[in-house]
């Protein structure tokens, strides 16, 4: 019993330490947002009264309003898309099975090893060919379609009974009422988990967006937090700042969305 | 239900941004008309500093010219580098601005890398009036492609009370060698137990420096790399692994923590571009405790001499601009032309004219008070006209990335020939095709 | 007949179900892939480019800042991952009691750090390790350092800076992995082993192991995938440094298109190369995963 009561506590105190480390960066990055720059290269560690000053100084400094936008405004259009366009391949991948699809699967998985840096110049000569640079469409493009998303897609709607799907031919439904009246509500969480996903994905893309960013009107909050850095005196407090305001719609998102979340998670590993 | 709305509603946005994202309004291409409204594109970083300098410029020009709209973009060295040649490479210029503010150690790269992009100069500025080793930092083949802004000048910037409390002068850290200045730092060091200086551990910022006050380079006047039987660079490691080896020098892992040792009171001076001041000067509390010297030379070496650069960066008119002659006479009335532009800047921003002229303004001649009233602006003016002219050669980059890494393993222990070997051979295989 | 036409019709829209996805990677993916392949088969600085055949792929052998970077990398790979992992799975399986207290909470919190960027995370690493940061103050406060330790500037202990960003940023993820993979276990399978006399650790490794084989292989490419293509967390820490003690393979690629003179036709013969060992890497890992 004393074994088991041992056990027990060491179990709590083990996962208190490690939430610990994964929360404590985030308390100094909130406490940083507080703080004067001097202090926080000092190692301040407590809450300051800074924090009307830092944001004053912050939105005196960049249009932090606009980059908070455009960044919003990239991240639900990409979710948006990628959404519709990974669940109905998924979904086509898995209800229609056969072995053509399952090896145009294995071609499409191939895509994930090809490191970024690889395609930007390309990438970047097609769409300004294409007269797209400096465009909504241009920042989301290139990410809207991932064979990860498509797989995760595919791996959850191995639980979607075909049988239902037969059924609902027999009612009179066709494909797409099917895929959108049936699969889409029964599988919400799988939706949820790959829509958190692809937010932040999104939210938190770099490298992509600063080279098809050709004007200040289109910059994303990423690329305002290193634009803070790039001086020849970095001001700690409204960096602080600017990176907790990045990280709250992400954290907002996850933890209002988090039981889904996991739900989801769970349908697709089966 | 609210997934489905969540889901319209985020194509709603898709839709409507496409209607109203498509391209930007092309401006029509130049017409002969002077006061048809004009608007110059500049990508430049640093709103404290560069952005800030450009935002006045473009005041003082509005007057006699309130037709051009000047339209500041802030972009980050790294990717404004990125940027350009991601365009460039792609042929795809359009988006390029008409005006870029680049680094000098990168100018050389760039402008023979990408020869049609950039708008030569000659002729069409005066850039007599500028300090001659930042014109020639932009200089390729007889043309001129920059238009100095930025100072680099060095110089010693001491804490005046830890030195005297070391029983020492600020006149002793003047027209110094490099031997001398490890020494007095020993002193310092012992005498009140601050660190004489720091620097950052991964760049290679010393070496760059003492090499441009003997007048040479990592490359020779053919534009071989010259690092393995360079002497210059041989002593220049040593006497940088000295200087940490024996607490004068304390490494800090990057700019911040650098930065954080001045106005920490960490260490009792650093030796940099003078731009430096004003980070120094955020720093409040110090006030009145610091002064100004020259940069310490090598004993041994005849070409060396007290004064060198660090840093530093001009504005360079893009050959895609639809404006480059309205883009050139800005940057003439502006940076080329007005002391009125200088004299805001200083004072507010701390940036240092390579502009002659303005040098000679009043507000160059104010007693500073942070600095014990030296007039440090008039001294720093006058270290600029002495620093020795070098050409930074098309693989810079490579060479200081090699001679960073040389200099770590030097620090760790290693042999000074042999590492710098090792970095000869690295600049020679990017240099190879 | 009416059969026929039923399953051709449903074939169609199987197929234009999955078309539009497809396309989208075939155009930016494969595409500029190929493109990419082309280049690497040229030489030359900017634009001058000129047909080399394979010339660049030999460079890479003689190259040391390249075999360098592999060298970090598979550093970073033979350490991180099986540490992470089996972390991972550690926490997964504590937190898969339903009688724990707090599950909702543990979970949350440790899923958290995936919600940051990159650059947040590296840059809230980098100052905690920097010379007056929280581990030296804490480490000399304990006692254990006697003066302030340069964590960054230290070939060796850069590196597990790195390795520890990296960790902190995807245990998290890896863990709500396992988690629903341990769902599927039926607890009864875990009731009879511990009738049994097993202790906890033997169930780990007799029973969720084993069974979670198809998840643990999933984490593990995934997770190598990740590694070997590392850019912000090097990028944004040390830089590479001290000296290229650090350099990824993606950052090398980067530094040759955009920090040195580009030249892009080695940059992409280099990320082929980086293509090439994860396929490789994969098909192992998919084998090995096989054969058990």
């Amino acid at each position: 019993m004393k074994r088991k009561h041992f056990s027990k506590i060491g179990t709590y105190v083990f996962l208190s330490i490690v939430c610990l480390f994964s929360v404590f960066p985030f308390y100094f990055m909130i406490v940083g947002s507080t703080n004067m720059s001097v202090d926080i290269i000092k190692g301040r560690l407590f809450f300051g009264t800074h924090l009307f000053e830092n944001f004053k100084t912050l939105t005196s400094t960049v249009k932090l309003g606009n980059a908070f936008w455009n960044s919003m405004r990239n991240a639900l259009a990409n979710t948006a898309a990628s959404l519709l366009i990974c669940s109905l391949a998924g979904y086509g991948f898995q209800i229609y099975r056969e072995k053509g699809k399952d090896t145009l699967m294995g071609l499409l998985l191939l895509s994930m090893m090809v490191p970024f840096a690889a395609l930007m110049v390309p990438l970047f000569r097609m769409f300004s060919q294409a007269k797209l640079l400096d465009t909504t469409v241009g920042f989301i493009l290139p990410t809207i379609s991932t064979a990860f998303l498509i797989f995760f897609f595919r791996q959850s709607a191995e639980s979607f009974p075909l049988a239902t799907v037969q059924a609902a031919r027999v009612d009179g439904l066709g494909e797409l009422g099917i895929f959108f009246r049936i699969f889409v509500p029964i599988m919400a969480p799988t939706f949820a988990a790959a829509a958190i996903v692809t937010f932040m994905a999104a939210w938190n893309n770099y490298l992509w967006p600063l080279i098809i960013m050709q004007s200040q009107e289109s910059q994303t909050m990423p690329l305002l937090i290193t634009g803070l850095t790039a001086g020849y005196t970095t001001d700690y407090g409204i960096l602080m700042l600017s990176v907790t305001i990045t990280t709250l719609p992400t954290l907002i998102l996850f933890f209002t969305q988090q039981r889904r979340f996991v739900e989801g998670v769970l349908g697709s590993v089966k | 239900m609210k997934k489905t709305m969540c889901v319209v509603l985020a194509l709603l946005l898709v839709v409507s941004s496409l209607a109203f994202a498509g391209g930007k309004a092309e401006t029509a291409a130049v017409a002969a008309d002077p006061n048809a409204p004009v608007t110059l594109t500049v990508w430049c970083w640093d709103p404290m500093f560069n952005i800030f300098a450009m935002n006045e410029a473009a005041k003082i020009y509005a007057v006699d010219h309130p037709n051009v709209k000047v339209n500041v973009v802030e972009t980050p060295w790294n990717d404004l580098q990125q940027k350009l040649i991601t365009s460039l490479s792609a042929n795809a210029t359009a988006n390029l601005p008409d005006i870029i503010l680049m680094q000098d150690n990168a100018i050389q790269k760039n402008v023979m890398t990408y020869p049609e992009a950039y708008v030569p100069l000659n002729g069409k500025i005066d850039l007599s009036q500028f300090a001659q080793f930042k014109v020639d930092v932009g200089t390729i083949d007889g043309k001129h492609y920059g238009v100095p802004f930025d100072n680099g000048a060095t110089g010693t910037f001491l804490r005046r009370d830890i030195v005297e409390q070391a029983g020492l002068k600020v006149s002793d850290f003047n027209d110094i060698t490099w031997e001398r200045f490890i020494e007095l730092g020993k002193i310092v060091k012992q005498k009140t137990g601050v660190a004489m200086i720091s620097t950052v551990a991964n760049e290679p910022d010393f070496p760059m420096l003492m090499l441009q006050s003997a007048g040479t380079w990592m490359f020779d006047e053919s534009g071989k790399a010259f690092i393995k039987d360079n002497k210059v660079l041989k002593e220049a490691l040593r006497i940088t692994k000295e200087m940490v080896a024996s607490g004068v020098c304390i490494l800090v892992p990057d700019w911040n923590a650098y930065i954080a040792t001045l106005n920490n009171g960490t260490v009792a001076s650093t030796i940099n571009g003078c731009w430096i001041s004003g980070s120094i000067q955020a720093e409040k509390s110090q006030s009145g405790k610091w002064a100004v010297t020259n940069t310490p030379r090598f004993a041994n070496i005849a070409s060396s001499v007290n004064y060198s650069s660090q840093g530093g960066s001009g504005w360079m008119v893009m050959a895609n601009s639809k404006n480059p002659d309205v883009a050139i006479d800005f940057l003439a009335k502006t940076f080329g032309g007005s002391v009125a532009l200088y004299e805001t800047i200083l004072p507010a921003s701390g940036a240092i004219a390579t502009w002659l002229p303005a040098a000679k303004s009043p507000v160059y001649s104010t007693p500073i008070e942070f600095f014990g009233g030296q007039k440090i602006y008039e001294d720093l003016v006058n270290y600029a006209g002495k620093v020795p002219n070098v050409k930074y050669g098309v693989y810079n980059y490579e060479a200081r990335d090699a001679i960073a890494r040389a200099l770590s393993e030097v620090m760790q222990g290693g042999d000074i020939d042999a590492a710098l070997a090792t970095a000869q051979k690295n600049v020679e295989f990017l240099m190879s095709e | 007949m009416a059969k026929t036409t039923l399953t051709k019709k449903i074939n169609l829209f199987g197929w234009l179900f999955v078309i539009p996805a497809a396309l989208f990677i075939f155009i930016l993916n494969f595409y500029p892939m190929v493109s990419a392949f082309l280049l690497s088969l040229q030489s030359g600085r900017g634009n001058n480019l000129k047909f080399a055949g394979l010339k660049n792929y030999a460079r890479l052998f003689e190259d040391e800042m390249f075999l360098t970077s592999v060298g970090n990398v598979i550093t970073y790979l033979v350490i991180q991952v099986p540490v992470m992992l089996l972390f991972a799975l550690v926490l997964a399986s504590l937190l898969n009691d339903p009688k724990l207290k707090g599950r909702g909470m543990f979970r949350t919190l440790i899923f958290l750090p995936c919600a940051t960027s990159l650059v947040s995370s590296a840059m809230i690493f980098k100052s905690f390790f920097s010379i007056d940061g929280i581990v030296n103050t804490t480490l000399i406060g304990l006692g254990v350092l006697e003066g302030p330790m340069s964590w960054l500037t230290h070939p060796v202990w850069a590196k597990f800076v790195i390795i520890l960003t990296i960790t902190w940023r995807w245990t998290g993820y890896n863990t709500v992995f396992y988690l629903a993979g341990l769902q599927n276990i039926d607890r009864s399978v875990y009731e009879a082993a511990r009738i049994d006399g097993a202790s906890a650790s033997r169930q780990f490794t007799s029973i969720t192991i084993p069974l979670l084989k198809p998840v643990i292989l999933l984490t593990t490419i995934m997770s190598t995938n990740g590694t070997l293509q590392l850019f912000d967390e090097v990028r944004n820490i040390t830089n590479g440094g001290p000296g290229i003690a650090t350099l990824s393979i993606s950052q090398y690629i980067y530094n040759l298109s955009f920090m040195y003179n580009p030249q892009f036709g080695y940059a992409a013969a280099v990320s082929y190369a980086i293509l090439v060992m994860v396929a490789i890497l994969s098909f192992v890992q998919i084998k090995v995963g096989d054969k058990r």
